[in-house]
C-alpha cells in the first residue's frame, strides 16, 4: 500500500513561505542587524554605562528630586483617569444602544439616533487609535512643558478606552431591566442606574482600577515629551548617560509598577469579595473608606499638579488652541511626503511585528523555567527578571538601547522585544501551567526526551492560546512602535516628534493619520489571524 | 521479563494500594490481569510500567532495578515499555499521525522528532499501525475529532508503532463494542507474539481474557487472588473474585470464541451484560 503524502503540507509550506516574503522585507526595513550589538564601539558604550549604574545614585538631594517626580507621576496617573472617567461616562451613555429611547417602538429621531451613535463611535476610534504619547507631545506645544499636557492626554486616550469598554460591559449584560424602565417612561440615567449598573457594576471597577494600573505605566513615560513626572528625570539621567542615576530611577519603576499591580489586585480582589454576598452596590463601612481614600487621592493629585486648567478658559488661550488646532489642516497629501510616510509605516509595522515575533519566542524560552519546570529557585529567579523587564516601559528600553545598537529602528525592535518578553513570559508560564500534563507524562513514561515531551505533549495544547495572546500584544506594539521614534528607534514617531519640532504642522497631521490608519489595519488583521491560526493543527 | 518481589505500594493519603504482591512473568507471556473494580490493577500496571515507585518489595525489570538506573538508563529502559491507556493521553489538537509517531519519540534522536513537528517522517509506519485497527483513513485528522473508541484505538496503534519489548494496557478496549474489542485484543496479542513480545492486559470483562490470554491473575483489594493458567480458572473462583459485584460476571460478549463481524458501531448482544 502506497502510503499518502500529507495533505498539510501544501499548506504549511505556503505558510512558510508567506511567513519569509512577509518577514524578510521587514527585517531589511527594520534594520535587523543583531550583530551590531557585539560591535566594540557599541559595546564599550554600553558598558561603561552599566558599569556606572553601580552603585545607583542615593544622594539627598537627588532622592528628594526622585520622590517628587515618583509623586507627580502617580498624581498625572490618577488625575488623569479621573478626566478619563468623567469624559467616558457621558460617551458610554451616548453609545450604548440598551439606553436609547428612540430605539423603542421606534420612535421619532431614530434614524438620527443611530447616526449620532455612529458619529460618537467614530470619535472614540481616534481618542484611543492614538498613543498617549502622541496627545502628550501635541498639548505639551500648547500648555507648555509640564504635567497638564500628560493629564489631559491620559484623559482623552482612557476616555476613549474606558468609554468602548463600558458600553461593551453594559450591552453584555441583559439588556431588559433598562429596556423595561425606559418602557415605562424612565429617563437614560434612572434606566442605567435601576437597570444596567447592578450587573456590570463590579466588572465596570474592576477595569477602571486596571486601567488605573496602565496609567501609572503609560504616566512613567509622558516626561519623554516634557509632560512631567519620571520620564522627565529619566530623559535628562540618560542624555547625561548617568548611569547611577538611571539605576535609581530603573529601580524605582519596578518598585512603582509591582506596588500598582499588587494594589490593583488588592483592590479587585476586594471588589470580588463584595459581589459575593447579594447587591453588587452593596455599600458598607469599607465601601465608604475607599471612597474617601479616593476622594482624597484625586483632591491630592489636583492639588499637587496645580493644573491651572482654569486659565485655559480665556477667550486669547481659547483663540490660540483653535489656530493651533487649524494649523494641522489640510494634511499634507503631496507625493513626495506621502512616499516618505508610507516608508516610515512600514518600518513602524516592521518594529512591531519583529519586537513581538522576538518576544514571543524569548518568551516561551523564560515561561519553561517559570512555570516551575526547573526547581523552585529557578521560577524564583526568572519570575523576578520576567518581573523586570515588563516593569521598564518599551521607550525606556528605546533609549537604552539607542545606546547599544545606535539610533534607528533596530533599537526600537529590542526594546519592544525586551518588554514584550516579560509580559508575554508571565502569560505563558500561566498557560504551561495550566495545561493538563498527563499527554506529556504519558511521553516521558515511554522513555521520550523531555524537550520531545514537551513539544508533542504539551505545545499542542497551549499553543493556540500563546498564538492569541501574542497578537493581541502585536495590537499594542504597533502603537507602541509608533511612538518609539521619539526616542531616536524610527518609524512614523520619529517623523512626528522631526516634522512637529519644526512646527510642520501640516505633514504631522499626515502622519497622526497615519498612524490611526495603521493601528485600525492592524487590528483587524490580528482578528483575521487569530480566527485563521485558531483552526491550525499541531 | 520481570519479577515483583514482596511489593507493596502506599499512596501519599496513606492508603495501601497493593500488598505484597510477588510475580514473575518471562519474556513472550500473554497474561490478562481481571477483577472488580479498584482491585488495584491500574496501580500494578503503572509500577511495572516504572512510573510508580514501589515503596516496599523489591522490582526487577528487564533484569535491574529501575529504581536504581541513572536518568538516561531509566529513559532507555521506559522506551522498551509500551502503555495503552484507557483514557488515551492525547492532546486534543494533535493530528493522529503526530500522536502515533510520538510513540517512538524514545528510539528517535532530537533532531527526528523536531523535524517530525514539520512534516510526520513516517507516515506509512503510523498509517500500518492504524490499519490493523481498521482506522487507516483517518491517519490526518485531529484527535478532538474521533470518538471515544476512536481515540483509544489510536492510543493502541501509537502502542503498536512503538514496537516495545513489553506491553502494558490498561483497559485498552472499554470504549469498543464486544465485536471491535475482540479483534483488537487478538491484534495486540498477534503484535506481541510476532515480535516475542510481551503483553501484560488488564481487562474488565472477563470472557474477553479468557478466550485471549493463556495465563490470568486474579486481583483483589490489592492482592493477587489467583495466578493459574486459563484451563484451571472455573467458574466458581471467578464469582469469588467478583463477590461484591453481584450474581453476573462482567463479561463482552456471550459467545467470545465465535468470529465476531468487524466495524464500529456493532451493538451488544442480546444476553450480555453491557458495562
Amino acid at each position: 500500500m502506497r502510503s499518502p503524502r500529507d495533505p498539510a503540507a501544501p499548506v504549511r509550506a505556503a505558510g512558510l513561505l508567506l511567513a519569509i516574503v512577509v518577514l524578510w522585507p521587514l527585517a531589511v526595513i527594520g534594520e535587523f542587524h543583531p550583530w551590531v550589538l557585539f560591535e566594540a564601539q557599541n559595546l564599550k558604550v554600553m558598558g561603561g554605562f552599566l558599569s556606572a549604574f553601580l552603585p545607583p545614585d542615593t544622594s539627598g538631594e537627588f532622592l528628594a528630586h526622585l520622590g517628587r517626580a515618583t509623586l507627580e507621576t502617580l498624581a498625572i496617573a490618577t488625575a488623569g483617569i479621573a478626566l478619563a472617567f468623567v469624559i467616558a461616562v457621558p460617551l458610554a451613555m451616548a453609545t450604548t444602544r440598551a439606553l436609547s429611547i428612540s430605539r423603542i417602538g421606534p420612535g421619532a429621531g431614530q434614524r438620527r439616533g443611530e447616526y449620532l451613535r455612529a458619529a460618537l463611535r467614530m470619535l472614540l476610534v481616534v481618542l484611543r487609535g492614538l498613543p498617549e504619547l502622541v496627545w502628550a507631545l501635541l498639548f505639551v506645544r500648547v500648555f507648555g512643558l509640564g504635567p497638564a499636557a500628560g493629564v489631559l492626554a491620559l484623559g482623552l486616550t482612557y476616555g476613549g478606552m474606558l468609554a468602548k469598554v463600558y458600553g461593551e460591559i453594559l450591552e453584555s449584560g441583559d439588556e431588559r431591566p433598562a429596556r423595561a424602565l425606559l418602557e415605562a417612561g424612565g429617563g437614560r440615567v434612572q434606566a442605567l442606574c435601576y437597570g444596567l449598573l447592578p450587573g456590570a457594576s463590579q466588572e465596570l471597577t474592576s477595569y477602571t482600577v486596571y486601567r488605573w494600573e496602565c496609567a501609572v505605566r503609560a504616566s512613567v513615560v509622558m516626561g519623554f515629551v516634557g509632560a512631567g513626572g519620571l520620564g522627565q528625570l529619566m530623559d535628562q539621567s540618560m542624555r547625561m548617560l548617568n548611569g547611577g542615576e538611571a539605576a535609581s530611577i530603573l529601580f524605582t519603576f519596578l518598585l512603582l509598577v509591582l506596588a500598582a499591580d499588587a494594589l490593583s489586585a488588592v483592590l479587585r480582589r476586594q471588589l470580588g469579595d463584595a459581589g459575593g454576598y447579594g447587591g453588587a452596590l452593596a455599600f458598607g463601612p469599607r465601601t465608604l473608606v475607599w471612597l474617601a481614600l479616593l476622594g482624597s487621592a484625586l483632591v491630592a493629585s489636583y492639588g499637587w499638579l496645580d493644573l491651572g486648567f482654569s486659565a485655559l478658559l480665556t477667550r486669547d488661550a481659547m483663540a490660540s488652541m483653535a489656530s493651533y488646532f487649524m494649523s494641522f489642516f489640510p494634511l499634507d497629501l503631496s507625493a513626495p511626503w506621502l512616499a516618505k510616510v508610507a516608508r516610515g509605516s512600514l518600518e513602524t509595522v516592521a518594529i512591531s511585528a519583529l519586537g513581538t515575533l522576538l518576544a514571543a519566542a524569548c518568551g516561551l524560552l523564560l515561561a519553561l523555567p517559570a512555570c516551575g519546570r526547573y526547581g523552585q529557585a529557578a521560577e524564583q529567579a526568572t519570575r523576578f527578571l520576567l518581573n523586570a523587564l515588563r516593569s521598564v516601559p518599551e521607550l525606556v528600553w528605546a533609549t537604552l538601547m539607542a545606546l547599544a545598537a545606535g539610533l534607528g529602528p533596530f533599537a526600537g525592535i529590542l526594546a519592544l522585544a525586551l518588554h514584550t518578553s516579560g509580559v508575554l513570559g508571565r502569560l505563558f508560564a500561566e498557560a504551561l501551567q495550566n495545561a493538563p500534563s498527563r499527554p506529556r507524562d504519558a511521553l516521558l513514561e515511554a522513555g521520550s526526551p523531555a524537550a520531545a515531551a514537551f513539544l508533542y505533549g504539551t505545545l499542542p495544547q497551549v499553543s493556540p492560546q500563546l498564538i492569541a495572546y501574542s497578537l493581541y500584544r502585536w495590537e499594542m506594539n504597533i502603537r507602541m512602535a509608533a511612538i518609539l521614534g521619539f526616542v531616536g528607534a524610527g518609524g512614523l514617531g520619529q517623523l512626528l516628534y522631526v516634522e512637529l519640532s519644526l512646527f510642520h504642522h501640516a505633514q504631522a497631521s499626515t502622519v497622526i493619520a497615519a498612524m490611526l490608519l495603521l493601528s485600525i489595519a492592524v487590528d483587524a488583521a490580528s482578528a483575521w489571524l487569530r480566527r485563521r491560526l485558531g483552526s491550525v493543527t499541531a | 521479563m520481570f519479577r515483583l518481589h514482596d511489593v507493596s505500594l502506599r499512596h501519599a493519603n496513606g492508603f495501601v494500594a497493593l500488598r505484597e504482591i510477588c510475580l514473575a512473568v518471562t519474556a513472550g507471556e500473554h497474561i490478562a490481569i481481571v477483577g472488580p473494580s479498584g482491585a488495584g490493577k491500574t496501580t500494578l500496571l503503572r509500577l511495572i510500567a516504572a512510573s510508580l515507585r514501589p515503596t516496599g518489595g523489591h522490582l526487577d525489570l528487564f533484569g535491574t532495578d529501575p529504581w536504581a538506573l541513572s536518568a538516561a538508563e531509566l529513559r532507555r529502559l521506559r522506551a522498551c515499555i509500551g502503555v495503552a491507556h484507557q483514557a488515551p493521553p492525547l492532546p486534543p489538537r494533535q493530528r493522529v499521525v503526530t500522536a502515533i509517531l510520538a510513540g517512538r519519540l524514545g528510539q528517535w534522536p532530537w533532531w527526528k522528532a523536531l523535524v517530525s513537528l514539520a512534516y510526520p517522517v513516517d507516515i506509512a509506519g503510523a498509517r500500518a499501525a492504524l490499519a490493523r485497527l481498521d482506522l487507516g483513513e483517518r491517519v490526518f485528522d485531529r484527535c478532538d475529532r474521533l470518538s471515544g473508541g476512536q481515540l483509544q484505538r489510536v492510543g493502541i496503534a501509537r502502542v503498536l508503532y512503538q514496537q516495545a519489548q513489553l506491553v502494558l494496557a490498561d483497559e485498552p478496549v472499554s470504549a469498543l463494542d464486544p465485536a471491535l474489542a475482540l479483534q483488537t485484543v487478538r491484534v495486540l496479542n498477534s503484535d506481541a507474539r510476532v515480535r516475542g513480545a510481551t503483553l501484560v492486559a488488564s481487562l474488565h470483562a472477563v470472557d474477553l481474557a479468557l478466550s485471549c490470554f493463556p495465563r490470568i491473575i486474579g486481583m483483589r483489594a490489592g492482592r493477587v487472588a489467583f495466578d493459574l493458567p486459563v484451563a484451571e480458572v472455573d467458574e466458581a473462583l471467578l464469582r469469588e473474585l467478583y463477590a461484591a459485584e453481584g450474581a453476573f460476571l462482567p463479561a463482552f460478549a456471550s459467545d467470545p470464541a465465535s468470529d465476531p463481524p468487524p466495524g464500529d458501531g456493532g451493538a451488544p448482544r442480546r444476553g450480555t451484560c453491557w458495562r
